[in-house]
C-alpha cells in the first residue's frame, strides 16, 4: 500500500516536471467531418518533430460563421485560444477588431521563408493592409461531382460544361426515372455560391466597400439559380442529409465545394464517381471564389515561448507534410509549392478527383468579406434570399433582388 | 397613538429597530442574489433593448424604440411570431390533452401501470437535442427509416384510398426538413411526443387527490355512465392540476430550441417557417453578435411568459379552489 503511494506521488512529481517543461498551445478548427482525419494524420509527425509542444485541442466549430462568432465572443470573454482556423473571407473582421495579429515578425525571424513554399499569390489571401495576418491552410474551390453510373443510365456520356447543359442533363435523367437528379450546394456558408455566380460573370460581390447584390449580374446569378432550382425541380435538402443521399448513389449530380471530396469518398457506396469543372453561365466561369481556412495566430499569452510555441504549429500545418496531409485527407488543395510541386508530385496522378480543383487554380478569385460589423448578418440574409428561391417562395426575381438590397443596406455601416 | 401608547418610546423603537435589522440581514443573501441573478439580468436586457450593441465594439448608441419597431414591421418577425404562435396552439391543447387521456387510461389500469408509466416518460427523460439527430436520420427524405416505411405502402389498397400515398408514391414522399408546408408540423409532433408525457405524470398526480367518495355519491345522484363521472367529478376536480399543466407547457412550448437548432442550425426552417423566438434570441444575439435586437426579443419573450403566469394566478385564485 505505501509503496503504491510512494509510486504515484514519484509519478505526480515526474509528469508535473515533464508538464513543466512542456508549452501548450490551444487550438480550435472549423468542420470536425472534414478535418478530424487531417489532423489525426499529422500529430504523430508533429510530436516527433516538436517533443516539448503540447496541442490542445478546443471544441470544434460547426461552420465558418460559428468560428467567427466563437473568436469575437471569446475575445470579449478573455479566453482566446493560440491559433485559430478561420474562413478566408471571415480574416478581415478578427484583422479589423485587433484580434488576429500580424505575423510579419516572425517572418522576418525565418531565413527561407519564400523556400518553404510560401509564395505570395497564397499570402495575399491573408495579407490585410501590406501585413500578412494568416497563414492560408486550405484552398477550395466549387467544382461538379457526378455519379457516373446514373449519368450514364440516363445515357448521359458528357459531363456539362454550362448550366443549361447541366439543366438538359436534369431532364433526362428524370425522363429515365431518376428521382433526385441534382444536388446544387446554394447553402454552402450561405453564400459562397452566390458569389461563385457572380465571379463566374467577373464581378465582385464586394467592389469599394460597396455590396453590389443591385446590379445587372446579381439578377442574372438569381434567375440561375431558379432555372436550376425549378427545371431541375431540385429537392430543398439540408446539406448533410444531401450529401449523405449523394454518397448513398441516389443524387446523379452534386455541385460542392471539392473539400468535400475525401469525406465523400470515404462514405461512398457502389459507383462510379467524378469530378467535373465547375460549369459556367453560358461560357467557362470567368473566376470563381476560393474557400478554404486560413491559420491565424490570436494568442493574448504574454510568454513568448508560447508564441514561438504557436508560430510553429501554425508553420508546421501550413507547410511540408503538414500541408501535404491536407490534401491526402480532404479535397483541399494545400496552398503550398512545395507541398504541391514535390511532396504530392504523383498524388494527383492517381487521384483525379482532386486534380479538377487544381485545374481551376487559374480562376482563383477572392472569397470577399462583406463591409462592417455585420457580415454574418448580411451572409444571413442572402441565405434567406436563396432559401426563398428553392422553396418557391419567392418567384419574381427582381422583386427578391429588390428585397435583398433593402435588408442588406440596413446592415451596412454607412447604411 | 401617543395617547394609547404609554410604554418608554426607548425601549420599544430599540427592540423593533433590533427586530427589524435582524430581519434585514436574515433576508439579505437571499434579496441580493435574487437581485443579481434574476433582476439585474433583465434590467440589462431591458437597457440594450434601446441600443445597437454589437458584441465586441467598444460603444453602442442609444437608438431609441427602433428595435421594436422592427421586430413589428420586419417579415423575418412576422415568420418568427406566425411560428412560436402555431407551435403554442398546436403543442398545448394536443399535449395537455394526450396527458390527461393516458393518465386517466393508466389509472383505470389494474396491472402494467408502472411499465406503461415508463414507456410514456421516456422521451422526457430522454434529452431533445439527441432525440432531434435521431430523429433526423429518421426524417431523411431517401434514405431515412419514415420514407422507407410509407414507400412499402405503395402498391397496395392503402395508396388507392389515402391521396396522399397516392402523390408520395408517384413522386417521391415529402422532404419533411426542406419544405415549409411539413417542417413546423415535424417539429410540433416532436414537440407533442417529447411532451405529453410530462403532462400526463402532472395528472396521474392529480388523479389520486380525487376522492373515492365523490365517484360513489355522483353514482347515487345518477351519474351513470362514465362520461358523466368524468364531466361531473373527474374534470373539475382536476380543475388546479390542469391549469398549471396548461401553465407550465404553454412556457415550455414558448421555450422549444433544441430541435429547431438541431435540424436548422442556420437560417431557422426553410422559409423560417420555423423561426420561433427562443431560436430568433440565439440567432440574432448569440450568432450574429447583435446583441441590441436580440435583447428586444428576449424582452418581448419575457412579456408573453409573465403574461401566462398572471393569467394562472388569476385563475388559480379565483376560479378553481374547491
Amino acid at each position: 500500500m505505501k509503496l503504491t503511494a510512494t509510486a504515484m506521488a514519484l509519478a505526480l512529481t515526474a509528469s508535473a516536471a515533464f508538464a513543466q517543461d512542456k508549452v501548450t498551445v490551444e487550438f480550435a478548427y472549423p468542420y470536425s467531418h472534414l478535418f478530424d482525419v487531417t489532423y489525426e494524420a499529422m500529430m504523430p509527425a508533429f510530436e516527433k518533430a516538436h517533443p516539448d509542444i503540447e496541442i490542445k485541442f478546443r471544441a470544434t466549430y460547426e461552420s465558418y460563421e460559428d468560428g467567427t462568432n466563437t473568436i469575437l465572443r471569446e475575445s470579449v470573454s478573455g479566453n482566446l485560444p493560440d491559433v485559430t482556423m478561420q474562413g478566408l473571407n471571415r480574416q478581415q473582421i478578427l484583422v479589423d477588431k485587433g484580434i488576429a495579429q500580424s505575423l510579419e515578425p516572425f517572418i522576418e525571424k525565418e531565413a527561407d521563408f519564400a523556400k518553404e513554399g510560401y509564395h505570395d499569390a497564397m499570402l495575399s489571401l491573408s495579407t490585410f493592409g501590406d501585413n500578412v495576418h494568416g497563414l492560408p491552410f486550405s484552398v477550395s474551390l466549387p467544382v461538379g461531382y457526378y455519379n457516373m453510373d446514373i449519368l450514364a443510365g440516363a445515357g448521359i456520356d458528357k459531363m456539362p460544361t454550362t448550366w443549361d447543359e447541366v439543366i438538359a442533363a436534369c431532364e433526362t435523367m428524370k425522363a429515365s426515372g431518376t428521382k433526385n437528379p441534382i444536388f446544387w450546394g446554394w447553402n454552402i456558408t450561405g453564400n459562397w455560391f452566390m458569389q461563385a455566380l457572380m465571379w463566374s460573370q467577373d464581378e465582385a460581390i464586394v467592389d469599394n466597400g460597396r455590396v453590389t447584390l443591385d446590379s445587372p449580374e446579381a439578377l442574372a446569378a438569381l434567375e440561375q439559380m431558379q432555372e436550376i432550382f425549378t427545371k431541375c425541380e431540385m429537392q430543398n435538402l439540408e446539406w448533410k442529409a444531401a450529401l449523405a443521399s449523394f454518397s448513398a448513389g441516389e443524387i446523379g449530380m452534386m455541385f460542392w465545394s471539392t473539400s468535400a471530396l475525401g469525406a465523400v469518398e470515404r462514405s461512398q457506396g457502389e459507383f462510379v464517381l467524378k469530378t467535373g469543372p465547375f460549369p459556367g453561365m453560358g461560357e467557362t466561369p470567368k473566376g470563381l471564389p476560393a474557400g478554404g481556412n486560413a491559420a491565424m495566430l490570436t494568442s493574448t499569452s504574454d510568454d513568448p515561448k508560447v508564441q514561438e510555441a504557436a508560430w510553429t504549429w501554425l508553420k508546421f500545418i501550413t507547410s511540408g507534410e503538414g500541408a501535404a496531409e491536407v490534401a491526402k485527407t480532404t479535397g483541399y488543395m494545400p496552398p503550398n509549392k512545395a507541398a504541391n510541386e514535390v511532396i504530392l508530385a504523383d498524388f494527383y496522378d492517381q487521384n483525379p478527383n482532386k486534380q479538377t480543383a487544381v485545374d481551376q487554380l487559374p480562376l482563383l478569385r477572392d472569397w470577399l468579406a462583406y463591409p462592417g460589423d455585420n457580415g454574418l448578418a448580411i451572409t444571413q440574409v442572402i441565405y434567406d434570399g436563396i432559401e426563398r428561391i428553392v422553396t418557391g417562395d419567392a418567384t419574381d426575381m427582381k422583386e427578391l433582388q429588390q428585397e435583398m438590397v433593402e435588408e442588406v443596406a440596413d446592415l451596412l455601416p454607412n447604411g | 397613538m401617543a395617547v394609547i401608547d404609554t410604554t418608554p418610546p426607548g425601549i420599544t423603537n430599540n427592540t423593533q429597530a433590533q427586530e427589524c435589522r435582524a430581519a434585514w440581514s436574515l433576508t439579505a443573501p437571499a434579496l441580493v442574489l435574487m437581485v443579481a441573478i434574476l433582476l439585474l439580468p433583465v434590467m440589462v436586457a431591458l437597457v440594450l433593448s434601446f441600443t445597437n450593441y454589437s458584441l465586441g465594439n467598444d460603444g453602442f448608441d442609444w437608438i431609441g424604440t427602433k428595435n421594436y419597431d422592427r421586430l413589428f414591421s420586419r417579415s423575418t418577425y412576422e415568420k418568427m411570431f406566425i411560428a412560436t404562435f402555431t407551435y403554442v396552439v398546436t403543442v398545448v391543447p394536443i399535449s395537455v390533452g394526450l396527458g390527461l387521456g393516458a393518465a386517466l387510461l393508466i389509472n383505470s389500469l389494474g396491472r402494467f401501470r408502472e411499465i406503461y408509466k415508463t414507456i410514456y416518460f421516456l422521451p422526457v427523460m430522454a434529452t431533445l437535442l439527441a432525440m432531434a439527430i435521431a430523429w433526423e436520420f429518421m426524417l431523411h427524405p431517401s434514405i431515412g427509416m419514415i420514407n422507407q416505411t410509407l414507400e412499402m405502402g405503395c402498391g397496395t389498397v392503402i395508396e388507392a384510398i389515402w391521396p396522399f400515398m397516392a402523390t408520395g408514391c408517384a413522386d417521391g414522399f415529402p422532404v419533411w426538413l426542406g419544405d415549409k408546408r411539413y417542417a413546423i408540423w415535424v417539429v410540433c409532433f416532436i414537440g407533442i411526443w417529447q411532451g405529453f408525457g410530462f403532462n400526463m405524470v402532472l395528472y396521474l398526480a392529480g388523479l389520486t387527490g380525487v376522492h373515492r367518495e365523490l365517484y360513489h355519491a355522483a353514482e347515487m345522484d345518477g351519474a351513470k355512465s362514465a362520461w358523466e363521472r368524468f364531466r361531473l367529478v373527474t374534470w373539475p376536480a382536476l380543475g388546479p392540476t390542469t391549469v398549471f399543466v396548461v401553465t407550465i407547457s404553454c412556457i415550455r412550448a414558448f421555450q422549444v430550441f433544441d430541435t429547431i437548432e438541431a435540424f436548422w442550425p442556420q437560417g431557422g426552417g426553410p422559409n423560417k417557417s420555423t423561426y420561433v423566438m427562443m431560436f430568433a434570441i440565439f440567432e440574432k444575439g448569440v450568432q450574429q453578435n447583435l446583441i441590441g435586437i436580440g435583447s428586444a426579443i428576449t424582452v418581448l419573450f419575457l412579456i408573453f411568459v409573465m403574461f401566462l403566469t398572471l393569467i394562472q394566478r388569476w385563475l388559480v385564485e379565483r376560479k378553481v379552489h374547491y
